[in-house]
């Protein structure tokens, strides 16, 4: 197996607080990788130094290899670093199918210069993007949805777009904050199956998760944090079976 | 009629002022007020070519929007590297550090202003085909800016406005865009500027003070930010109102205050009971 994404002695501290503090982990590819660990432990910090949100103090990450340390955020999402956000963070005033339309990893339809020169270009990539949006919609069964305004939907829909915005940058890392957070019921069961399937199409998936049992049904390896280190790497029974951190986590 | 078809060449500058300003403000969401001295650059720079060089009139029209877009990407590319909300101080910074220079420098004219500009087309025709010209430009400024707004483009732009930093994580290059949308504007407002000084064939430095920022974004906000039509309502009406006014012959002593006082009423009517304007009111009614 080949590590897509890799991160090397990411360090990153505000003030006194340790965010990150050594962090070397790499995902394969097919793989979906849990990290799991008490609030404040710095998972999504490390979401947000991996997609160039935070700049680290040190360290490097690495993309098939090669370091992309000095990418700003939005090249890293063109490379293929996909992400969702725990408060999702969808573009409030737009219709479901609009939400998505922004998400392609390249969009000549967003330069004023090919908007005037190259018009038949600029159709046909808005052709190709509609119909990605429709069939990433109609997986999650919400296809109906797709000329409703996002702000209307249910809770748990809205996290599914959340998930399917993403997913219209056909990128190899996907790097999920929380999906099941206030999720349950049908949008559960659509949430896991999909995020199963672009495993198995062969992304490198990352998830935060706080819903224990949604981590042991999806994922093959985890990754305990704490005070911004990496405890314990290991399959989720062992780290589940292991008092210490269950301790820390739990609080039992 | 010669009265009633100067009035139609401002509406018809000012239409392309607040359309310009409304993409920059409204639908880009950039908060700047310097959008008069975009225009004076334009004037300036149209009027120093008319008096000093022998290019066709269009042609120093089009430097004076290409001298402005220059401007502005020099001021927005240094700003916006720092933060969005700087633009607004680095904006009025820039509006009146320029204006001082333009005061105080010999070529400009000084706070005298620069006189003298050629007037190119001569004679009756004179002002109907500045009102043409003027009027052709407003209604493309118009119909560009809606169409820019509506496509592709347009919906990343309100992605961006919406949530900026999502917008980014997803591969916009957000500081790119606003300096894009800002030089479009802004180099519109240069345009306009160069047409002012064609016709009107004086510019000075006053015509472009902080207090022009605020009626070009009264026209704005009281047509509608935000929305393609708000801003041309809001140019007629803010430029209508106090000529209908002179037609009352009201005695001067009386006639200046009215003028005065019947403006504040309408911006601090509108503030408080349609805060979209008059054309945003039947879209945003949430």
């Amino acid at each position: 197996m080949t590590a897509v994404l890799r991160t090397e002695d990411l360090c990153k501290r505000f003030g006194g607080i340790v965010v990150s503090d050594s962090v070397n982990l790499t995902i394969d590819r097919g793989e979906i990788l849990g990290l799991i660990g008490p609030n404040g432990a710095g998972k999504t910090s490390l979401f947000n130094l991996i997609s160039g949100v935070l700049r680290p103090d040190s360290g490097s990450i690495y993309l098939n290899g090669e370091a992309i340390d000095a990418a700003a955020l939005y090249r890293r999402a063109r490379l293929g670093i996909a992400r969702t956000w725990q408060n999702m963070l969808l573009f409030r005033t737009m219709t479901v199918l609009e939400n998505l339309l922004i998400a392609p990893r390249s969009y000549p339809g967003e330069s004023i210069l090919r908007v005037a020169f190259t018009h038949r270009a600029v159709r046909t990539a808005e052709r190709l993007a509609r119909d990605r949006a429709m069939t990433t919609l109609a997986r999650m069964g919400l296809e109906q949805t797709a000329n409703d305004m996002v702000v209307d939907l249910p809770f748990g829909q809205q996290k599914l777009i959340g998930l399917a915005r993403t997913l219209m940058n056909d990128g190899p890392v996907l790097l999920l904050d929380e999906p099941m957070a206030g999720v349950e019921g049908a949008a559960y069961e659509t949430m896991q199956r999909v995020v199963r399937e672009e495993a198995e199409s062969g992304r490198a998936v990352c998830l935060v998760e706080h819903n224990v049992s949604f981590i042991r049904d999806l994922c093959s390896r985890a990754v305990f944090m704490a005070n911004g280190k990496i405890l314990r790497d290991g399959t989720v029974e062992e780290l589940i079976a292991s008092d210490a951190l269950t301790e820390l986590y739990f609080g039992v | 009629m010669e009265y009633l078809a100067t009035i139609g060449v401002l509406i018809a500058i000012y239409v392309i002022l607040s359309s310009s300003y409304n993409l920059v403000i409204g639908y880009g969401g950039l908060s700047t007020v310097a959008h008069p001295i975009f225009f004076a650059i334009g004037a300036y720079t149209a009027g120093l070519l008319a008096i000093h060089s022998s290019l066709p009139a269009p042609c120093n029209v089009l430097l004076g929007g290409v001298a402005a877009m220059i401007a502005s990407v020099l001021l927005a590319a240094s700003a916006l590297r720092v933060s969005g909300d700087y633009l607004l101080i680095a904006s009025l910074g820039f509006q009146l550090g320029l204006l001082q220079l333009i005061k105080n420098l010999d070529f400009t004219g000084g706070p005298g202003g620069l006189t003298a500009i050629p007037g190119t087309v001569t004679g009756a025709a004179r002002t109907p085909f500045f009102l043409v010209v003027s009027g052709l430009l407003a209604v493309a400024t118009v119909v560009g800016i809606r169409a820019i707004v509506n496509g592709p483009y347009g919906r990343a732009i309100t992605a961006m406005r919406d949530e900026e930093l999502a917008f980014t994580a997803l591969g916009r290059d957000a500081t790119s865009m606003k300096i894009v949308i800002f030089a479009i504007g802004c180099g519109i407002a240069g345009i306009a500027g160069g047409v002012y000084a064609y016709y009107f064939q004086y510019i000075s430095p006053d015509q472009f003070e902080v207090l022009q920022s605020a009626a070009i974004l009264t026209m704005v906000v009281l047509g509608g930010m935000g929305t393609t039509f708000g801003p041309v309502v809001g140019a007629i009406l803010l430029l209508a109102i106090p000529q209908a006014i002179t037609f009352l012959n009201l005695p001067p002593g009386i006639m200046a205050p009215t003028q005065g006082i019947i403006f504040t009423v309408l911006v601090l009517a509108f503030l408080f009971l349609r805060p979209a304007g008059i054309v945003g009111l039947a879209r945003k009614t949430l």
